[in-house]
């Protein structure tokens, strides 16, 4: 299975719901609409990995954790730009992410300015 | 005769019939051979002296009949042996002396019975009244007995609860009673018998007086109870610690009689007092420190809980920023997210404020508190570590449970070292990994708590270990969190306990007694 990324829309993956809800609305703010999920396996059984631009995704979640659901769409050949936030992040996790073609790492709270940035790079790509 | 002078027959100390009437004749027979016997050396005639003498010894001996018997037998040997000569007239004036002489015996003779009758009335009263007195001295050896009975166990019972007693009446008085208690207490020697006030007043420590005096002279005044409590410097120079208590005893017109009280060395409560106060404190130290090691543990986690609603804060500061900063600023939407950022921030303060009140160290204080808010609280600090460990929570609550008298940060302590303990244990569990969290009704008594895991269970031949000081299965950790929990759980009147699960995992249940007025 493969994904195209025509389409513009942008993915919150977090499980912690202020998190979730104050970040799609820092994006609608910035003038992006998003989807939010509570957790990976929503994500990965809404189906819209298939239309999902931009992957904003924790790390540390019950479950799948973000770094799981990486590996598990890039196995499907789904390569989404995914921007990670995690509020644990060390060195090695980052390495690791970025290398699985991450386009951002960013430790909780961030700046929004670079998320957007990320966000609208990942979008116009 | 006798009819006639109405005269009642009495015997005399001789009482059998022949004997009386045989001294009768004998006496008579006596007095006659007297008599022959100084007719026959020509002594002067005496018969009628021995007759009366005879007449009187039959009357004194053998009574009335058998005298009128001798002065009868008398007058007739009179009348033929000594005189068979002499004139009728003679003779009858002889044989009326007899009579006389007889009836003069007969009322010594009443006189006597009367006499005898009354000393043996007499006697008998004396009789009586020496036994009511026999009586009387053992009813009172008795009551003594008992008194004295009374009395040693009034004295050990004072010795074993180091109580003496006294008895004092203000000046002018001095102390009256003062019990063999009062002697050790205060440091006296017996031998030098019952103190005067001021000598009592010299042994109370010097920094004491001024207060002990005040103390009594102000109830004196008013004729009030007083307590004090004081130190006593006994002669080796050793302080003791002692109470005192005053009961002012007044008669009817409500003038002071004297006061009575007690004297009590509670240096040995004292001590224990402080002994136990010491052990609460250690304890209270030993749970606190528990409490920071688990904290410790939890350091990464708690910072991860504080950090999402800051994130979420910015998020929505930011949010509010770009609103505001648009070329049309949205005012509505900014006050939205700024709404957020409050309520965010105030999460996130929230649960600082639940750190520092679960790592503060202080007096054990109890108030009424929510099991399942307690529950819900320390879930929510320990949410992060359950996910960084991938254990999910659940909570099955009573939620018609009454609040209970807790100290709220010691239950939270405990609900913290059983969760950890059941995140522990599941750390390294393939399957499933859910902990449980539940309170119901253990009886109408008590409320029950229980933690259950799905982890590797208790440690095989180890089970009734785990709650001993130092045993752990971790690689970390001291083994003090479930010692530290039962004496918590146990200091408020309830039980901690562990039973493994089917098919595997550990449960562990506590109790609290549920307030009184509840549950009956």
């Amino acid at each position: 299975m493969s994904c195209d990324n025509d389409n513009k829309l942008v993915a919150i993956v977090d499980d912690d719901d202020a998190v979730r809800v104050t970040l799609k609305e820092l994006l609608r703010a910035a003038g992006f609409s998003s989807q939010t999920f509570e957790s990976a396996e929503d994500f990965l059984g809404s189906g819209h990995q298939l239309d999902t631009a931009c992957l904003i995704t924790d790390i540390r979640m019950p479950g799948m954790s973000g770094l799981e659901l990486q590996t598990r769409l890039n196995s499907e050949r789904c390569r989404i730009p995914t921007i990670f936030i995690t509020a644990h992040g060390d060195e090695e996790m980052r390495f690791q992410a970025l290398r699985a073609g991450a386009v951002e790492f960013l430790p909780k709270p961030f700046d929004d300015e670079v998320l957007i940035e990320s966000v609208r790079a990942a979008l116009e790509r | 005769m006798n009819q006639i002078i109405g005269l009642k027959w009495s015997a005399g100390p001789v009482t059998s019939v022949p004997m009386r009437y045989g001294l009768a004749v004998l006496s008579v027979a006596v007095a006659l051979g007297l008599s022959l016997a100084f007719t026959h050396f020509q002594l002067p005639q005496t018969f009628s002296a021995f007759a009366l003498s005879a007449i009187a010894i039959t009357f004194w001996y053998a009574g009335t009949a058998p005298g009128i018997l001798a002065a009868v037998l008398s007058s007739i040997i009179r009348s033929y042996l000594f005189e068979p000569t002499t004139s009728t007239q003679s003779r009858v004036l002889f044989d009326l002396a007899f009579l006389v002489f007889a009836l003069l015996m007969t009322q010594v003779m009443r006189d006597r019975n009367q006499l005898e009758l009354r000393v043996a009335e007499r006697t008998a009263e004396l009789t009586h009244l020496n036994e009511d007195l026999k009586r009387e001295i053992a009813k009172h050896n008795q009551i003594e007995a008992e008194l004295r009975l009374s009395e040693a166990y009034l004295a050990e019972a004072q010795r074993l609860s180091h109580t003496g007693s006294w008895a004092w009446s203000p000046p002018p008085g001095d102390i009256r009673y003062w019990s063999d208690e009062c002697f050790r207490v205060q440091g006296f020697d017996p031998k030098e018998g019952q103190p005067k006030y001021e000598v009592f007043f010299q042994t109370i420590h010097p920094d004491d007086r001024a207060r002990v005096a005040e103390v009594i002279e102000s109830a004196v005044r008013e004729n009030r109870e007083f307590e004090f409590d004081y130190r006593i410097i006994h002669p080796g120079g050793e302080v003791r610690d002692a109470r005192s208590f005053g009961h002012p005893i007044l008669d009817p017109t409500g003038g002071l009689v004297e006061y009575v009280g007690t004297i009590i060395d509670v240096t040995d409560r004292r001590l224990a007092e402080k002994e136990r106060e010491r052990l609460r404190e250690a304890q209270a130290d030993l749970a606190h420190v528990s409490r920071m090691t688990a904290m410790g543990e939890l350091t990464a986690s708690l910072a991860h809980e504080v950090n999402q609603p800051i994130t979420a804060a910015v998020n929505g500061a930011s949010t509010c920023v770009r609103w505001l900063t648009r070329e049309s600023p949205d005012l509505e939407e900014a006050r939205e997210a700024a709404l957020g950022v409050i309520r965010n921030a105030k999460r996130a303060a929230d649960i600082i404020n639940r750190i520092r009140s679960i790592s503060k160290k202080g007096e054990s204080t109890r108030q009424l508190a929510d099991v399942n808010e307690l529950i819900l609280e320390m879930i929510a600090l320990l949410r992060s570590e359950a996910k960084r460990y991938s254990v999910s929570v659940r909570t099955e609550l009573n939620a018609e449970l009454p609040k209970i008298m807790a100290d709220s940060v010691q239950v939270q302590q405990v609900l913290m070292n059983l969760i950890m303990n059941g995140i522990d244990a599941m750390k390294d569990v393939d399957g499933e990994r859910k902990l449980t969290i539940g309170s119901l009704w253990a009886d109408k008594r008590m409320l029950m708590i229980s933690v259950s895991d799905t982890g590797v269970g208790l440690p095989p031949q180890h089970a009734d270990r785990i709650f001993d000081a130092f045993f752990t299965t971790k690689s970390h950790g001291i083994g003090m969190g479930l010692r530290i929990s039962r004496s918590i759980v146990e200091a408020h009147g309830g039980r901690l306990w562990a039973a493994d699960n089917f098919p595997h995992g550990a449960s562990f249940h506590f109790t609290l007694p549920a307030p009184v007025e509840v549950g009956a």
